[in-house]
């Protein structure tokens, strides 16, 4: 893991050692914990939320997803913004930025008045913070005034915004919540607010489990449970969705991100990267695995560069942007038919299967032989390479221009191998 | 009960079997190994861990690994309803199709039948189906579920004739269907090689006695100590009103080689030793030099149990090669993690003497040359079994020359008409799961038999 390529990347104007930060959560509330993360490894970290109101947890808070054997496919946790006074909290940042200057901290804030959010910004400037996230997201305070029902009102969201901007030199960022159709909205009012940044997203509010013991939600409080935030692997794909379509809003594609959702591996990180992320944030993995994971971010985004010949993190900023278009623009007029190499297949029939019953009925099956054929019904879905358990078994393989589309010879760019 | 609470219990009852440092080791090289003969040697899943091996189960489409099982006891089925987590289902597919689905778990040849045809191979390695039907089957325990029903038991009176597994898979099946069935045992247990002849190791009782238990809820009835052509005659069960008769007796007697020195004391037989021994509960004594002769499952466990009750150095001559053995792979792996070293390609030749008692063996090369003398207490012949004499039983029975029965294995017809038989004493000495196939089918046989005749009549 020897490999270390220069990942600074300017953030909101601080110069972050890497775009890697712990979120605003359980794995950045002390002093020793963000001492451990920083040692490990980590760019920065968003401070647990701090706010007047002082958090008194539940007992069980967590749940989690599995699917056949994987578990923390999706998380659920039920805490809310810190549960420590808030003097401690101010102290621990005042002695982080102290030790660490060289890292970068984000004083993490939730107020449930103009005056509340205010005073907060004016107490966390004082700890020498580099910059101040609002949360207006948290779906799971047990007060109305705070969370993500303000995140859902772009007016709220506009007013605080402005009262924590006024109140301070330092940038804001204003965190979204995803439990919403349009982010778009919240955060341009964020942005007029006065907010410099945004970052998105926070956990999306759900049920994990329903324990069939108890008839109740996981995980199970004295008989009972609530709905809360769910996160880890399986909301990265909504995450991506969210800052993807932010960046492509005229008025927000200037604006700088940070990604949250579901980051586990430098891979998860450089896909907030290419959708336009200057800063990436993590929990779940983090509660999983522990900080360590980072040294392996580090390390894989940089043989990732090396590869590509990218000498900066800035250089590789929403490179996936131009290449994200609605539905209608697709060009629909070929189609890639497959190949299925017959010498790797191990004959188990899942692509007959699911093309029969979920497609086209455009594989055969020799039941002597054990092997599946592409017949001509083929449209060139790929359900098959998706349902396929050996690697490269199944390829595209050849563009078969659509009949009824005027044929035009043309460079038709398609994957071939996948991992 | 709450079914959370029951998969809890089964995950405890996993936990409390720590693993030993000796297990660990083996398990890293893939192999699951116990050093106590009580113990048994595989460990089995919890919950989570069938999930992790049904995961790996690629689903097949026409699934070769059922179609690999004798009895049909439907793998993919079961897998698949493991892994879309529905254990009682799964446990129901096994003990509809397989009477003795618990014991099959513990000691089919997986690596021929079912995982040999497993399409995972081809990617890495074939999924441990045994071990997910040992699930299975610790799921109908735990639940306590009453699977098989027998319809009320109006229909004719057969006699199954031995409490094997042949037997066993045959009156339940019968049983089902209304049959008054009434199985003869010439020992005072049921289970027959399942009880006597299979190391503990392989085959915890409990998992005999849960299948068989299984059978009796069926309304199944056993007579034990009956020696059926010497207790009592099938002349006698006639007049008791007995319509069929399945003849599953199994083979009993052990083959031997007239070489000198083979009448001395000191030499023993594989089932008696193994009965010894498995009755014993592990309290047999063994000591000194133990050779054990033979290559198939039978040696192998002579050889453990020697080796686990005390002896010091076992040694297994087998006159073939180890390729040939007919013995399971993993069978020949548990006894070399024992210690014990098996000689290759060497034939009995004479067996010496020390007053009166085994003192070596002389064992000579197939190669015509070389020659090997041992140092043994102890020499147990396990070099197959062959059949009573059925005669006894029913006199003019039709035999094959090595007296086992003549009939065809899938139908079960004897010469003669209303006598029935299946299992080791019709294939000459096979596996259990071939035997419970066997015993399923014949039972179709004494179905269509006893209706066709009730037709006549």
């Amino acid at each position: 893991m020897a490999n270390k390529a220069d990942l600074s990347i300017e953030y909101l104007g601080v110069k972050c050692e890497n775009p890697f930060f712990l979120s605003s959560s359980p794995v950045a509330g002390s002093y020793d914990m963000v001492k451990k993360a920083f040692e490990a490894g980590w760019g920065g970290v968003f401070f647990k939320t701090v706010g007047i109101f002082i958090a008194d947890e539940c007992s069980p808070r967590f749940d989690n997803i599995a699917k056949e054997s994987t578990p923390w496919i999706g998380f659920k946790n039920m805490e809310q913004i810190s549960d420590k006074p808030l003097e401690d909290n101010l102290q621990a940042m005042y002695r982080l930025k102290r030790d660490y200057p060289d890292k970068v901290l984000v004083a993490s804030i939730m107020g449930s008045s103009e005056e509340e959010w205010s005073e907060l910004a004016k107490l966390v400037t004082e700890t020498g913070a580099d910059m101040i996230e609002c949360n207006f997201s948290c779906p799971q305070m047990t007060s109305h005034a705070m969370g993500s029902d303000v995140g859902q009102n772009p007016d709220l969201v506009r007013e605080y915004s402005k009262a924590v901007s006024s109140a301070t030199d330092l940038p804001v960022i204003a965190k979204m919540t995803p439990n919403i159709g349009n982010m778009e909205e919240p955060a341009i009012a964020a942005i007029e607010g006065g907010a410099a940044g945004i970052s998105a997203i926070n956990t999306i509010k759900s049920i994990t489990n329903i324990d069939l013991e108890f008839k109740t939600a996981m995980p199970v409080v004295n008989g009972k449970s609530s709905i809360s935030g769910y996160s880890g692997a399986a909301v990265k794909p909504i995450g991506l969705r969210f800052i993807a379509q932010m960046k492509q809003h005229p008025l927000l594609k200037n604006i700088q991100m940070s990604g949250i959702g579901g980051i586990e591996t430098w891979r998860d990180a450089l896909e907030y990267i290419l959708v336009g992320c200057h800063n990436v944030q993590v929990t779940t993995a983090v509660m999983q695995y522990g900080y360590r994971i980072v040294s392996d971010m580090i390390s894989g985004l940089s043989y990732y560069m090396e590869e590509e010949g990218f000498e900066k993190v800035e250089d590789m900023v929403g490179l996936a942007l131009p290449n994200i278009i609605p539905a209608e623009e697709l060009q629909r007029n070929f189609k890639i038919i497959v190949d299925i190499d017959h010498d790797l297949c191990i004959g188990c029939g899942r692509c007959y299967i699911s093309c029969f019953d979920a497609a086209h009925q455009a594989i055969n099956w020799d039941f002597e032989n054990r092997r599946p054929t592409i017949n001509d019904e083929c449209v060139g879905c790929h359900l098959c390479i998706n349902v396929c358990p050996v690697l490269n078994c199944i390829r595209p393989a050849k563009i078969v221009w659509k009949e009824d589309w005027k044929i035009t010879p043309e460079e038709i760019n398609f994957k071939t191998r996948y991992e | 009960m709450i079914y959370s609470n029951i998969c809890n219990q089964i995950n405890m009852d996993r936990g409390e079997k720590r693993l030993s440092k000796v297990t660990a080791k083996n398990q890293l090289q893939g192999k699951e190994i116990k050093k106590g003969y009580l113990d048994e040697a595989v460990h089995g899943y919890n919950t989570r861990t069938a999930m992790e091996e049904a995961a790996r189960c690629v689903l097949c489409y026409d699934a070769p690994c059922s179609k690999g099982c004798p009895a049909d006891t439907k793998p993919a089925d079961f897998i698949r309803s493991i892994r879309f987590r529905n254990f009682k289902g799964a446990a129901a597919t096994i003990r509809e199709a397989n009477a003795l689905g618990g014991c099959c778990a513990k000691v089919c040849p997986y690596d021929r039948l079912c995982e040999e045809a497993c399409s995972r191979t081809g990617i890495d390695r074939p999924i441990q189906i045994g071990k997910l039907q040992a699930f299975a089957v610790d799921i109908e325990k735990k639940f306590n579920m009453k699977i098989l029903e027998a319809k009320e038991a109006t229909k004719e009176k057969v006699a199954c004739i031995g409490a094997g597994p042949a037997s066993l898979s045959c009156a339940s099946r019968l049983a089902r269907e209304g049959y008054q069935v009434t199985i003869f045992e010439s020992f005072d247990k049921p289970g027959g090689m399942l009880t006597y002849g299979i190391i503990l190791s392989r085959l915890p009782q409990d998992v005999v006695d849960f299948d068989i238990e299984k059978v009796k809820e069926l309304g199944v009835k056993f007579v034990f100590n009956t020696k059926v052509g010497q207790d009592v005659t099938i002349d006698d069960l006639k007049e008791q009103g007995y319509k069929a008769f399945f003849i599953g007796t199994g083979l009993w007697k052990p083959r031997k080689i007239d070489i000198p020195g083979a009448d001395l004391k000191g030499v023993r037989y594989a089932i008696e030793f193994l009965k010894e021994a498995r009755s014993s509960k592990g309290e047999m004594k063994v000591d000194g030099n133990v050779i054990v002769i033979g290559g198939g499952n039978v040696a192998m466990d002579c050889a453990a149990t020697a080796k686990l009750l005390g002896a010091e150095r076992v040694t297994i001559v087998y006159r073939r090669t180890i390729e040939e053995a007919p013995a399971d792979i993993a069978e020949i792996e548990y006894v070399q993690s024992l210690g014990i070293s098996i000689i290759t390609k060497y034939a009995p030749k004479e067996i010496l003497e020390d007053d009166g008692k085994v003192a070596g063996l002389i064992a000579a090369g197939t190669d015509d040359f070389s020659e090997l003398k041992l140092k043994a207490d102890m020499i147990v012949f396990a070099i197959g079994q062959e059949a009573e004499d059925m005669r006894k039983i029913v006199p003019a029975i039709e035999l094959n020359e090595n007296g086992t029965i003549s009939c065809d294995i899938a139908k079960g017809f004897t010469n003669i008409e209303g006598i029935f038989a299946a299992g080791d004493i019709v294939n000459g000495g096979k596996t259990v799961v071939e035997a419970v196939a066997q015993g399923k089918s014949v039972a179709e046989s004494i179905m269509k038999y006893l209706s066709q005749k009730e037709g006549v009549n």
